[in-house]
Formats: C-alpha cells, structure tokens, sequence
C-alpha cells in the first residue's frame, strides 16, 4: 500500500477518498481532500484539542490518527455536528452562552464535549466533565463563557 | 511521496512476520499512534514500514477469577469507563485518566504505552507497583516477563525484533494509588509521581515513583518501611523520606530537583493513606 482510496462515512454520507498517502493524518484528509475546513490545526501533536472530531461517535484527535487506521468509520466534523440532537443541543449552548471569541479552539470543543456527553450521558458530574475537557485549549483563555455552554448544555433537554 | 508504507496485517503470526521484513530499525508497529506518530512527523523515529495492529483480536478485558488481563490494544478510554477495574485496581483507572484526554484515549493503549516507554509513562509506576505480567509474541514464540524486566531504559525495553505485547496480566486486585504532579490535569506530563498498591496475600507494599531517570522505578526501599496494612506514623515517614531520597530525581525545565523531592514525600504520605482509606487523596 501507498497511495489507496479510503472509504468512509463523512457526516453521515459516504464519501470515498482516493489515493490517500499511507502517512495522511485524518485531520489533513477532511480539510484538503473533503474540504472540511472547520476542524482545526492546532499544536499537531495532541495537545490541544482544536482537531477533535468523532469516529464512530468517540472524540478523537484527528492529528494523531492516520486516514487509513479509520477505513470504514462514520466520521462527524464539526460541519455536521447538527445532524445529531446532542450534537445540535451543544452548538446551540456555545451560541447562547457566547462561548466563542476568536473561534480557533471552537470546533474542537463541540466536539469533544459531543463526544463525552453521548459516551457519558447528562447525568455526568460537571467535575468530571469540566476535567474532561480540560484536554482543550482555549488560547483567548474564554473559559468561563465555555464553562457556562458547558452547563447549559448538559442541563437542556435532549 | 510518503514518509513510510502502512502495513496492516490481519493476524498476530502476521504482524509477527510483517514486522520482521527488512531490517529491525525499518519497521515499527503502530497501535493507537497517539505517541508513535508525533514522534516519527518529528524524525526522532524513523520507519520505512508503520505494521497497523487495528485488525488484531487484541482489544479485550477478561477476568479469570482474581487475575485480569488487558489486550494490548485496548484503548485506554475502555479500560477507565470499566467499573470493576476502577473498583479493583485504583491506582491504574487514576493513572488511565493521568494520559491526555478523552480524545486521546479514544485511540492509546495500553501495549503501546508500554512498548513506547515513555520515561514520564503514568501507567509504567502502576504497573511497577500492581506487580503486571507483560505477555509477547513473537518469531520466537511466546514468553512473559515483569514490567520490571521488561521497560529498561528511557525509550527502551526488552522486545525482541518482530516481538508485539499480547496482553498484559495483573494477577490480584490491590488496594492502591496513584498520585502525580503536574501544571495541569490533562494533556501535560507528571514531574514526579507516586504509586503504592498493598497485596494482601503476601501482605507487603509495592512502591513506585515515575517521573525520574531513565525509567520509572520501584522503591523497595519505601515498601519495607511500610511494613504491614496499617503502617504507623512513623513507618510512613520513613517509607516517605526514602522515595524522595533515594529515587533517581533530577531537574529538567518542568521541575528542581529539590521541588520534586520535597513533593515525592508528600504524594507518598498522601497515597499511603488513601489507600488505608479506600480511595483516592
């Protein structure tokens, strides 16, 4: 192998990718093959979170993952995190919190928090999960309107 | 053209074979990549050949009666979210947690922490501590070995060529603790940490200290001073004084060595006693 297609399930529609590189990060494949520029590059060595999307539901750093390790995997950025209603129910708390300020780290956090309360439920401890998500970086350091979406978010109804 | 050819082999005989083509520098085996891949975009690991282990029927946790073995590519994400290994084995679902975040353990293992050894591991001093059995295959067959026996150095262990950890063993459930030192409590590295675990079958203390050099250590030293279950106060000073003495500690740009001695002590009184507690500091 060194150049094959890869097959996958992108925002809820497959989409076949072809002649990925053996060595392509997930993170490049869905911004300059499939276009997706809303997932970030941040550090590029999983420090920070800004890459986070979900595999097969799980938040996962796209920078640390190859293409080819997810063949056949349902893939959801952040440009289809709405078709989920948790998904939905954590934008819409980043919007009424104003959770946002330059945007960067944005995407990452939806997704990782995504993530975590569909692995983990609502009924998770808002300790447990600001821990969590500590693993996201925030460089405008805009955590406490984060933290508020995080409560909104977890407290709305599904 | 890419850096390295990606192999993924269907079978562990396979891998086995996969990673014996060529020479032994050229090929290197990948199981969540959350470490190999920072460190191969970085050159500070060269590969021609990446042997994928996703395909391999290692992504298991079984109990066999007291004993538990992990498959070596279990995420990590699956061993923390376990009831029984959280009630069971304290000190390894607090070390699971002490690795990056969520996201990355989603992908990070268990046989590729070990297999990478890290000389910051956080699962390395437990493992120390849990007294684990790491399980390998290889050309030549399959053989066991200690986590002592088997991490030897910064970046070093015992595989041989071609060899891949299988699984690793912990043979009883110890009451136990892992507690670490660090700027924050995800994604950051620990600089200086404290493992004791108590084996009520042979009614001794295992003690472990990560964060020193080259590799995380035990500290039998400390688990002597302890004595029994309930160590007085003043076994428990001694044990204490004796990981921040004799541990190998040095000074890097995350700490002095005087800051992680001094902070040694305490994560060892405070570990000790969580343990005669039931959980955590």
């Amino acid at each position: 192998m060194s150049a094959q297609r890869v097959h996958l399930t992108l925002n809820g529609s497959p989409v076949d990718l072809p002649t990925v590189p053996d060595d392509e990060r997930l993170l490049d494949s869905l911004r300059w093959r499939a276009g997706l520029k809303g997932t970030k590059e941040g550090c590029r060595t999983g420090g920070c979170g800004a890459c986070t999307v979900l595999v097969d539901g799980e938040s996962t750093l796209s920078c640390l993952t190859l293409t080819h390790e997810v063949e056949g995997s349902a893939v959801t950025t952040i440009e289809g995190v709405a078709d989920d209603p948790v998904g939905r129910r954590v934008r819409d708390a980043f919007r009424r919190a104003g959770a946002v300020q330059c945007g960067y780290c944005s995407p990452g956090f939806v997704m990782a928090l995504t993530g975590l309360l569909k692995e983990r439920g609502t009924s998770v401890a808002m300790d447990d999960l600001l821990e969590e998500l500590s693993s996201n970086l925030c460089r405008c350091t805009g955590y406490v309107s984060i933290v508020r979406a995080v409560r909104l978010a977890r407290e709305a109804n599904p | 053209m890419p850096s390295f050819t990606l192999v993924v082999p269907s079978t562990p005989d396979e891998a086995v074979a996969a990673l014996r083509i060529g020479s032994a520098e050229g090929s290197a085996a990948l199981a969540g990549g959350t470490d190999l891949l920072a460190d191969l975009e970085d050159g500070r690991v060269t590969a021609e050949r990446v042997v994928s282990l996703r395909r391999l029927p290692w992504r298991t946790l079984d109990w066999t009666g007291t004993v538990l073995t992990i498959g070596g590519t279990l995420p990590l994400r699956r061993l923390e979210l376990d009831p029984e290994v959280r009630a069971q084995f304290p000190a390894l679902f607090h070390a699971v947690r002490a690795v990056g975040g969520p996201a990355l353990r989603h992908r990070a293992t268990l046989g590729g922490n070990l297999g990478r050894a890290a000389p910051a591991s956080d699962l390395v001093p437990v493992l120390l501590a849990l007294d684990a059995e790491v399980d390998l295959l290889g050309p030549a067959g399959e053989r066991s070995l200690p986590v002592d026996r088997f991490i030897l150095g910064a970046r070093r262990t015992a595989l041989a060529p071609g060899e891949l950890i299988r699984s690793v063993r912990i043979a009883e459930p110890r009451p136990s603790c892992y507690l670490w030192q660090r700027v924050r409590p995800s994604n950051d590295i620990s600089q200086i940490a404290v493992a004791v675990a108590y084996s009520a079958r042979l009614e001794a203390w295992r003690v472990a200290v990560g964060g020193v050099l080259p590799r995380p250590l035990l500290v039998p030293e400390a688990a002597e001073a302890l004595g029994g279950r309930s160590p007085t106060d003043t076994d428990l000073v001694r044990a204490a004084d004796a990981v921040a003495r004799r541990a190998p500690i040095v000074a890097d740009k995350r700490a002095s060595e005087e800051h992680r001695r001094e902070v040694a002590r305490t994560l060892t009184l405070r570990a000790v006693r969580a343990v005669e507690r039931g959980g955590r500091s």
